[in-house]
């Protein structure tokens, strides 16, 4: 008889064990487009166009600064979680023109867990841009969810 | 919150374990006889454990019945059926699903000299019917404006395996009381890879494929063919 008085004690402390939770969200809630800025003009890199670059959309109210939120020549920004464009202007201090983003995807509501609640993911369709600095643009990884960034090249 | 839920399930279980136990130490016999399966008993059971939900589970609202057939005081045909409803508010969104799930299974009873109590194992398959949906989804970016949002009601089934180990003992007449552990094990449907169901009924945690889970019951035995 005492081992089935050990089974039960097995069996309530795995129950324990798997029960325990906190009421946190431990996961990452970010599903970004690493953009990759590669600058060979020469013309571009002597006004030092990526240290002073900085991308913004017009619906924000701010952007993000490359010298304060890129490095290795990366930046990351999330995609239009309202629309199925994301317009993003790409700018910098020292050039004289500014370069637009259009990037057309599908959108889909992720419940992430229970602590974390709901994050959108994307797929990258296409994307259009204008070329007054831009080179080219290839897109390297079109999915972006919480796991794995999206990711593009941009040439300039 | 957990370490109550704990000592409330040690506890029951500590009373079930003494309550089954107590009397008499040799419960096998030496040599097991052939006897005909007969219909000796229906208990009308019904799980007070999902009547803990508003302290430990408070979101959920949940109710479960069986039935159980005793043959021969050896096998026992399980019929348990249940409904279950989740109603979770967080910050950033509102959870709603609510569901029907069905139980049909065996218990085999180890105990040879006690034929009025129980202590055994079983199997059930489980099937759940659900509708799910989420509002007030709160989408919050660094740099993009906020925006609230909803999922329509979607509906789902799903199948699942359970094993359980469990005793049932006989409190007053006709009157028993039970406990059940069991691990219950997903065989079919009820995913949705951007979706993913909170609580499935009967069956738990919809995100997992493995579920542990505990029945606390109380069964009426429906008098007729006992002594036979």
């Amino acid at each position: 008889m005492k081992s089935i008085n050990y089974i039960i004690l097995i069996i309530l402390v795995t129950v324990s064990v798997y029960s325990c939770s906190d009421d946190q969200c431990n996961a990452d809630t970010d599903a970004l487009l690493k953009t990759e800025l590669l600058v060979l003009d020469t013309n571009l890199t002597s006004i030092k166009y990526l240290a002073n670059l900085s991308v913004y959309s017009p619906e924000w109210t701010d952007s993000i600064h490359y010298s304060e939120e890129g490095s290795k020549n990366i930046l990351n920004f999330n995609l239009s979680p309202i629309s199925d464009t994301t317009e993003i202007v790409i700018t910098s201090l020292n050039a004289a023109l500014n370069d637009t983003l259009f990037i057309y995807s599908r959108r889909e509501l992720l419940f992430l867990s229970p602590e974390c609640g709901f994050v959108t993911t994307f797929t990258i369709d296409t994307i259009l841009n204008s070329t007054n600095y831009i080179d080219s643009l290839k897109i390297i990884t079109k999915n972006i969810s919480t796991e794995k960034d999206g990711s593009i090249k941009i040439y300039f | 919150m957990d370490l109550l839920k704990y000592i409330f399930s040690l506890s029951l279980v500590l009373i079930s374990v003494s309550f089954c136990f107590g009397q008499e130490e040799n419960l096998y016999a030496p040599k097991e006889e052939k006897v005909p399966l007969v219909l000796k008993g229906i208990k009308l059971g019904v799980n007070v454990g999902r009547f803990t939900d508003f302290q430990f589970k408070p979101e959920r609202f949940s109710y479960e019945a069986s039935l159980d057939f005793n043959l021969s005081n050896k096998y026992y045909g399980i019929i348990e059926a249940g409904y279950s409803e989740i109603d979770l508010k967080k910050e950033n969104y509102n959870y709603s699903s609510e569901g029907n799930f069905y139980k049909i299974g065996m218990d085999y009873n180890m105990l040879k000299k006690q034929p009025s109590d129980y202590l055994g194992m079983g199997f059930r398959i489980g099937r759940a019917d659900f509708t799910q949906s989420a509002n007030n989804i709160l989408i919050e970016d660094d740099h993009w404006p906020s925006f609230t949002t909803a999922i329509d009601s979607k509906s789902y089934n799903m199948y699942w395996l359970e094993v359980s180990f469990g005793l049932k003992g006989e409190l007053f007449k006709n009157v028993y009381l039970g406990w059940a552990a069991m691990v219950k094990i997903r065989m079919t449907g009820g995913k949705d890879a951007a979706f993913q169901a909170y609580d499935i009924p009967g069956f738990g945690k919809g995100e997992s494929s493995i579920n542990l889970g505990a029945n606390y019951y109380i069964y009426y035995q429906i008098p007729f063919n006992r002594n036979k």
